[in-house]
C-alpha cells in the first residue's frame, strides 16, 4: 500500500490496562490522506481507546502505529502534531477565546503578527471573528465547539481527531454542526478520525465508517454498503432499523440458502455469514424492503401478517406486525392512498426479496 | 424510631436540669500524678454534702476572671499559685477565707486572705549520676558552671525561678536575692549570669520533658519540679540526684471562686483540704512539702510514709537543712515585676 | 388586547395594582428568607461580632481607673511635671486610696503596675499603713511610709492614665509607650521584645504557607488524578494526623528531631553529620516551622483537592496534545487553574498559623515563641487583657489587610473550598 492510502496505520495493535482482557484486540487498520474516518460503536467497545493511542495518551499494549510512514508509540502526544477536540471542548477557561487558539502557535514560538493572523483566520473559519477577547464560559455551547474546532486546526495539524465533539449539543445544533465540520473537512482536505456512538451522525460526515465491537472493528465501509450490506448481525443491528428473524439452515444453494423459522416459514435470503446446514442465522432485513399487497411473483418471500400497532408518521406509517412467528417486525408503509384500508387486527400479504435478505450470525 | 429519640432527647434534657439543680461541688486543679494526690488526700476522704468532680486546667486566671466576668462561675475551689492567689483576691476573683485554724501552723506566711494552705513544691536542679563519672555537681553554681561540667542544660521558657537561681549562682545569699533583684542593677546581673549558659540550654515548657531530656541524654542536667523528679525516683525506679542548692519554692493554693453557686460547701471542703492531717496524708502520695508545720511531725513520726513504703523526707524541698540554701519564691515582687521581667527574658532568650 | 391601551398602572385580576401586588408577595418570600437566617445570624452576632466589638473596645478602655481616682486625677492635670506633684495630689490620692471599697482598689493597682512595675505593692502595702497617718500634711508622712511615693517616676506613670481611653495597650503591642510627659517613646531596648515577634510571626506563618504548598500541592494533585482506590489511602494518611491528637504529634515530633533524636541518630550513623555537630531541629525556630508545616499541611492539601477535582484531566490533554510540553503545560494550564485552591489554601494556612500558640510554646523554645504565646501569657498570666486585646486588635488587622490585598491581587471570587 502506498504511503498515502496508510496515511494513518495500526498494526496489530493491543490494548489492556489490567493485564487480563484486552480492550483493542489485534487491531488493523489503514486511514488515507484526506479521508473523514469515523470509529463508531457502543461504550467500552475500545473506539476511545483507539483515538488515545493515536493521540499518544495511551500506549499499545503490543504493535505498532504509524503515522505518514513513521512508527509513533515512543513520541509524546506533544511532538505528535496532531489536533484534538474533546468531548467536552476541554478549552482552557482562564483564557480568553483568542489565548485558546494563539496558546498551540504560540508553543511553536511563531511571531506574534502570525499568531494573531492564524487566529484570526482560524475564528472566521468558524464564524467567530467577534468573539475573540471573551472567556470560554460566555460562550453557548455550540459556540464553544467551534472555537475547540478553530484551535484544534489553528495550527495546521497533519491529522485531526475529534472524541465525541457533539455529544454535549442539543439535536438541532449537533445536526447544524455536523454539516459544518463536514465542510470544514471538504475545504480544508485534512484526514479526521471522529468517535461517535451516534450512528446517524456517523452516517451524515463520514468517507468510510469503523464499526466498533467488543474491542475488534466489526467491519469497515463506506455508509451506504454499512448499511445495505453489513457483514454481521451486530452491523446490521447497530446501523439503521432491521427485522431480525432468527431459524435454522435448511439448504444452502449458490449464493442463496433456505432459512427456517421456528414456527415453520422457510425464508429464501443471501447466505452472507454462515457456513453449513443446520446452523442457527439470523435473518436481516430493512423495514423499507418490505412491501403489503403486492404480485407476489416478483418476491421469493410472500407472508400473510396481522397487524398489530400502527404509528402515523406523516409520510409513512409504521407499522407493527406478526410475520413468520415475529411481532416485533416493522413495515414502513409510503402514505399512499393505496394503504388507506389498512387497520389494526387486520391481515395482510407480505412479500420480500431474497436479494435484500440477509442470513447472518446468530449469537446467543 | 423517631419515638425513641424522643425519648432519648426527653432524657437528656432531664438529665441536664436534674444535674443543674444538685451540682456537685467542682475542684480543678493541675492534673496528672499531683491531681491524682489531692483525690485521695482530700476527695476520697470527703464525706459531707454532694461529690466533688475534679477538672484539670493549665494555670492561669483566663478562665476564672471570664467565668466572673460573665457571672457563670463553674468551678467553685481552685488550686492557684501565690501571684494568681494575690492577684485573683485584689481584683475580687476570690472570696476571703477563714484562716484562723491554720494561721500560726504555716511555714510561711499566707500571701493573701483568699487562701488555704497546699503545698510547697519547688523548681530544682537534677541530673542522672551515669553522666558525671567523675566529680559531681553539688550546687547551683555547678548548674551555672559550664567549664567545670560540661554539656547541656534544660531550663523552662519562662523567667520565674531562673532570675533568682541565677543570682544565688553568682553568689548572692538565697535570703537577700529579692533585695538585689529589686535594687538597680539587680536584674541585669541575673541576666549576665544567664547569658555564660545561654549557648548551652534547651528549653523546656511541659512539666514531663525535663526527665526526658536528662534521660535521653539530650542534657546532662535540667531544672524541674521537685515533684515530678521524686515521682520518677519512687515510682518509676529512675536513678536521679537532686541539686538542692539553690532551688526556688513556690506555693500551692486552694481559692474559693466568687460567685460560686455552693459556697458554704466550697469553704468547708477547702477547710477540710488544708488540716495539717490532710496535707500529711497527701505526702503519702507525692513528694511535695505540706505547708503546715505540724504536717511534716506527723509525716516524720509516720516514716517510712510513701505508699510505697520507702521514706518520702528525702524527696521533700522543705527540710529545714534544704531551707536555708533555699529561695523562697516572692510572689508580691512577681506580681509587680513579672510583666517586665518576662518580656525581657523573652528578648534574651530570641537573642 | 384592548387593556393593554389604557393608561396607568397594570392591575391584576382582582384590581389591585401589580406592582403593589408583588411588593406584597415579595414581602411574604423576604420575611421568610429572614427567618431562615435569623438563627445564623443571632449566632454569628453573639459568638463574632460581640466578642470582636467587646475586644476592640477593651483595648483602648481606660475607665476603670478614673471611676477609682476621679478627683486625684482631677488636681493632677494641674501639676507641672516637675520634681514631685504639690501636696493637693497626696491628699486626694490619700483620701480615694482610703475610700475605695472592696476589690476596687486591687483592679486599680493591677492597671497602675502595666505602666511602672511597682505600683502593686506600693499600694497594697501603703493601704495597710495609711491607717496610721491621722491628719494632714500627707506628702511627707506616705514617702515616709513607702519612699517609692516620693519617686516621680510612679507618679509620671499616671499620667497615661487620666484619660478614659488610651493608646498605651497598643503602643505597648509595638514597642513604645508614653513617657511621663506623655509623648511617645521606645521602650527600653531590653524590653523590645513585641515587634521581635510579630516580624517573627510573619515570618514563620509565611514559611510554613510556603512549605505547606510546596509539600501539599503535589500530594493533592495525586489524590485528584489517582483512581479512587489509591486516593482513598493516600486521603487517609493526610487526614491520619488530623485524627491524632495535637499534643501527641508534637511530642512525636520531639522525639524524632532533638539533638540526641531519632533523626540525628541516623545522620551521625550515615556519618553524615559529626557526633558533636548535631543539628538544631527542635526547641527553636526551625522546630516549630518544622511541626506547623506538618500539623497545618491538611488545611493546605484539603482545598487545594477539592478544587484540583474540579480540573478536568482533559485541560492536560489538549494543552499536550496542542504541543506544549509537560512543563509548560502544567505552568500555563494546569497551576493557573488551581490558583484559586492554591490561594484558598494559603489565605488559611496563613490566617491559622499567624494565631498558632500551642506548639510553638513546646516546641518553640529558645526564638520559636509566636504573638499568640504573648497573648496566651498575659490572658492567663498578668491578667492584662487590655494588652491582650491591642495584641489581638492588630492581628485581626494584619488579617483584613491580607485579605484586602488578596482580592485586590486574587479577587477573593477565586477563592475556592470545592
Amino acid at each position: 500500500m502506498s504511503e498515502k492510502d496508510s496515511f494513518v496505520k495500526f498494526e496489530n495493535v493491543d490494548k489492556s490496562y489490567d493485564g487480563e482482557s484486552l480492550v483493542v484486540k489485534g487491531l488493523n487498520l489503514d486511514i488515507p490522506q484526506g479521508e473523514f474516518l469515523t470509529m463508531l460503536g457502543p461504550s467500552g467497545s475500545g473506539k476511545t481507546t483507539t483515538l488515545m493511542m493515536l493521540a499518544g495518551f495511551e500506549t499499545p499494549t503490543s504493535g505498532e502505529i504509524y503515522l505518514g510512514g513513521e512508527p509513533i508509540s515512543s513520541i509524546p502526544p506533544y511532538k505528535r502534531g496532531i489536533g484534538m477536540v474533546f468531548q467536552n471542548y476541554a478549552l482552557f477557561p482562564h483564557m480568553t477565546v483568542n489565548e485558546n487558539l494563539a496558546f498551540p502557535l504560540e508553543v511553536r514560538k511563531l511571531e506574534k503578527s502570525e499568531v494573531d493572523e492564524k487566529v484570526h483566520k482560524a475564528l472566521s473559519m468558524v464564524e467567530l471573528q467577534d468573539f475573540g477577547t471573551r472567556m470560554p464560559l460566555q460562550l453557548s455551547g455550540g459556540q464553544q465547539q467551534r472555537v475547540a474546532l478553530a484551535r484544534a486546526l489553528v495550527f495546521q495539524p497533519r491529522l485531526v481527531l475529534m472524541d465525541e465533539p457533539l455529544g454535549a449539543l442539543d439535536k438541532k445544533l449537533r445536526e447544524q454542526m455536523q454539516y459544518e465540520i463536514k465542510h470544514i473537512h471538504e475545504n480544508i482536505g485534512i484526514t479526521v478520525v471522529y468517535v461517535t456512538h451516534d450512528q446517524s451522525e456517523a452516517l451524515t460526515m463520514s468517507n468510510r465508517i469503523a464499526v466498533f465491537n467488543d474491542g475488534k472493528i466489526q467491519q469497515i465501509s463506506t455508509p451506504d454498503v454499512l448499511y445495505e450490506k453489513p457483514d454481521n448481525s451486530f452491523v446490521a443491528q447497530f446501523i439503521g432499523e432491521n427485522n431480525q428473524i432468527k431459524g435454522k439452515v435448511k439448504s444452502m444453494n449458490g449464493k442463496n440458502c433456505v432459512v427456517e423459522t421456528d414456527n415453520g416459514d422457510e425464508i429464501v435470503s443471501l447466505k452472507i455469514n454462515i457456513n453449513s446446514v443446520g446452523e442457527t442465522s439470523l435473518l436481516s432485513l430493512r423495514p423499507e424492503r418490505v412491501w403489503v399487497n403486492v404480485n407476489e411473483k416478483n418476491y421469493e418471500n410472500n407472508f400473510e401478517a396481522k397487524v398489530e400497532e400502527l404509528i402515523y408518521l406523516g409520510d409513512h406509517v409504521r407499522t407493527r406486525v406478526k410475520v413468520c412467528g415475529n411481532d416485533q417486525f416493522i413495515v414502513k408503509i409510503p402514505n399512499s392512498s393505496d394503504h388507506s384500508d389498512l387497520k389494526e387486527g387486520a391481515t395482510v400479504k407480505l412479500s420480500w426479496k431474497a436479494g435484500d435478505t440477509r442470513a447472518l450470525d446468530f449469537k446467543a | 424510631m423517631i419515638k425513641t429519640i424522643k425519648l432519648a432527647f426527653l432524657g437528656l434534657i432531664s438529665m441536664a436540669f436534674v444535674g443543674s439543680a444538685y451540682a456537685d461541688l467542682t475542684f480543678v486543679s493541675w492534673g496528672g500524678a499531683y491531681t491524682a494526690s489531692q483525690q485521695k488526700a482530700y476527695v476520697d476522704t470527703w464525706s459531707k454534702g454532694s461529690g466533688v468532680t475534679v477538672e484539670n486546667y493549665n494555670g492561669g486566671l483566663g478562665e476564672i476572671k471570664a467565668q466572673v466576668e460573665a457571672n457563670n462561675v463553674t468551678w467553685d475551689v481552685v488550686d492557684v499559685l501565690p501571684d494568681q492567689a494575690i492577684t485573683g483576691c485584689d481584683e475580687g476573683l476570690f472570696l476571703k477565707v477563714d484562716q484562723s485554724h491554720f494561721i500560726n501552723d504555716m511555714v510561711v506566711k499566707p500571701v493573701s486572705e483568699c487562701i488555704s494552705p497546699q503545698i510547697f513544691w519547688s523548681y530544682v536542679a537534677f541530673y542522672d549520676p551515669a553522666a558525671f563519672p567523675g566529680k559531681k555537681p553539688k550546687t547551683i553554681k555547678d548548674f551555672f558552671d559550664v567549664k567545670k561540667f560540661p554539656g547541656k542544660r534544660g531550663i523552662h521558657t519562662w523567667a520565674n525561678a531562673l532570675i533568682e537561681m541565677a543570682l544565688v549562682a553568682d553568689g548572692v545569699k538565697p535570703s537577700k536575692v529579692y533585695d538585689v533583684m529589686s535594687s538597680d542593677g539587680g536584674i541585669d546581673r541575673a541576666f549576665k549570669k544567664l547569658d555564660t549558659i545561654k549557648d548551652h540550654v534547651v528549653f523546656w515548657s511541659a512539666g514531663s520533658k525535663p526527665l526526658e531530656l536528662v534521660s535521653s541524654g539530650e542534657v546532662v542536667m535540667s531544672l524541674a519540679y521537685n515533684g515530678r523528679i521524686g515521682a520518677a525516683i519512687l515510682q518509676e525506679g529512675k536513678s536521679f540526684n537532686y541539686i538542692w542548692d539553690g532551688q526556688v519554692l513556690e506555693q500551692e493554693y486552694l481559692v474559693v471562686v466568687k460567685g460560686t453557686k455552693n459556697e458554704a460547701e466550697a469553704r468547708e471542703f477547702v477547710k477540710h483540704a488544708s488540716t495539717a492531717e490532710s496535707l500529711a496524708l497527701q505526702a503519702k502520695y507525692i513528694p511535695y512539702g505540706p505547708m503546715r508545720s505540724s504536717s511534716i511531725d506527723i509525716i516524720k513520726k509516720g516514716e517510712p510514709f510513701f505508699n510505697t513504703g520507702v521514706d518520702v523526707l528525702p524527696h521533700m524541698p522543705n527540710t529545714p537543712k534544704r531551707l536555708r540554701r533555699s529561695v523562697i519564691a516572692d510572689p508580691f515582687w512577681w506580681a509587680d515585676n513579672g510583666a517586665e521581667v518576662s518580656e525581657r527574658f523573652g528578648v534574651w532568650k530570641g537573642n | 388586547m384592548s387593556s393593554e391601551t389604557i393608561s396607568g398602572p397594570i392591575l391584576t385580576s382582582d384590581g389591585i395594582p401589580l406592582k403593589v401586588s408583588l411588593r406584597k408577595a415579595e414581602k411574604r418570600n423576604k420575611i421568610r428568607a429572614f427567618l431562615l437566617v435569623l438563627p445564623l445570624l443571632a449566632f454569628i452576632l453573639i459568638t463574632f461580632i460581640i466578642p470582636i466589638g467587646d475586644m476592640l473596645s477593651r483595648s483602648v478602655d481606660d475607665r476603670y481607673i478614673n471611676t477609682v481616682f476621679p478627683k486625684t486625677f482631677e488636681v493632677f492635670k494641674k501639676w507641672d511635671k516637675q520634681d514631685l506633684p504639690p501636696e493637693e495630689v497626696y491628699e486626694t490620692m490619700f483620701f480615694e486610696i482610703n475610700a475605695a471599697k472592696g476589690y476596687k482598689i486591687g483592679k486599680s493597682s493591677t492597671r497602675m503596675n502595666y505602666s511602672k512595675s511597682g505600683w502593686k505593692s506600693l499600694i497594697k502595702k501603703s493601704q495597710r499603713k495609711f491607717k496610721r497617718i491621722k491628719e494632714g500634711p500627707y506628702k511627707e508622712q506616705m514617702i515616709e511610709i513607702d519612699k517609692r511615693w516620693g519617686d516621680p517616676l510612679y507618679w509620671k506613670a499616671l499620667g497615661e492614665m487620666v484619660d478614659p481611653t488610651t493608646m498605651g495597650y497598643y503602643l505597648n503591642a509595638v514597642d513604645l509607650k508614653y513617657d511621663s510627659n506623655k509623648e511617645i517613646i521606645a521602650q527600653p531596648e531590653n524590653r523590645r521584645i513585641y515587634n521581635h515577634t510579630w516580624i517573627k510571626t510573619f515570618k514563620v506563618s509565611l514559611l510554613v504557607t510556603l512549605f505547606t504548598l510546596m509539600l501539599g500541592y503535589p500530594i493533592a494533585y495525586l489524590l485528584a488524578t489517582l483512581p479512587l482506590k489509591y486516593s482513598n489511602l493516600l486521603m487517609i494518611c493526610v487526614l491520619l494526623p488530623f485524627w491524632t491528637s495535637l499534643l501527641v504529634r508534637t511530642v512525636a515530633w520531639m522525639i524524632i528531631l532533638q539533638q540526641n533524636g531519632v533523626f540525628n541518630n541516623l545522620m551521625v550513623i550515615a556519618g553524615l553529620i559529626a557526633d558533636e555537630n548535631r543539628w538544631k531541629l527542635m526547641y527553636n525556630e526551625t522546630g516549630t516551622i518544622i511541626v506547623m508545616t506538618q500539623i497545618l499541611l491538611p488545611f493546605m492539601v484539603l482545598p487545594l483537592y477539592s478544587v484540583m477535582k474540579t480540573i478536568s484531566p482533559s485541560y492536560m490533554k489538549a494543552a499536550l496534545n496542542l504541543g506544549a510540553s509537560p512543563l509548560h503545560a502544567f505552568w500555563k494550564v494546569y497551576m493557573p487553574n488551581s490558583l484559586p485552591g492554591i490561594s484558598a489554601g494559603g489565605l488559611l494556612v496563613f490566617i491559622i498559623a499567624i494565631g498558632y500558640f500551642i506548639t510553638p510554646e513546646l516546641v518553640g523554645g529558645k526564638d520559636g515563641q509566636m504573638i499568640g504565646n504573648w497573648i496566651a501569657y498575659h490572658l492567663k498570666t498578668t491578667l492584662n487583657w487590655g494588652l491582650c486585646a491591642a495584641l489581638g486588635s492588630i492581628l485581626l488587622a494584619v488579617m483584613l489587610v491580607f485579605y484586602w490585598v488578596y482580592n485586590k491581587i486574587i479577587g477573593v471570587e477565586n477563592i475556592k473550598l470545592g
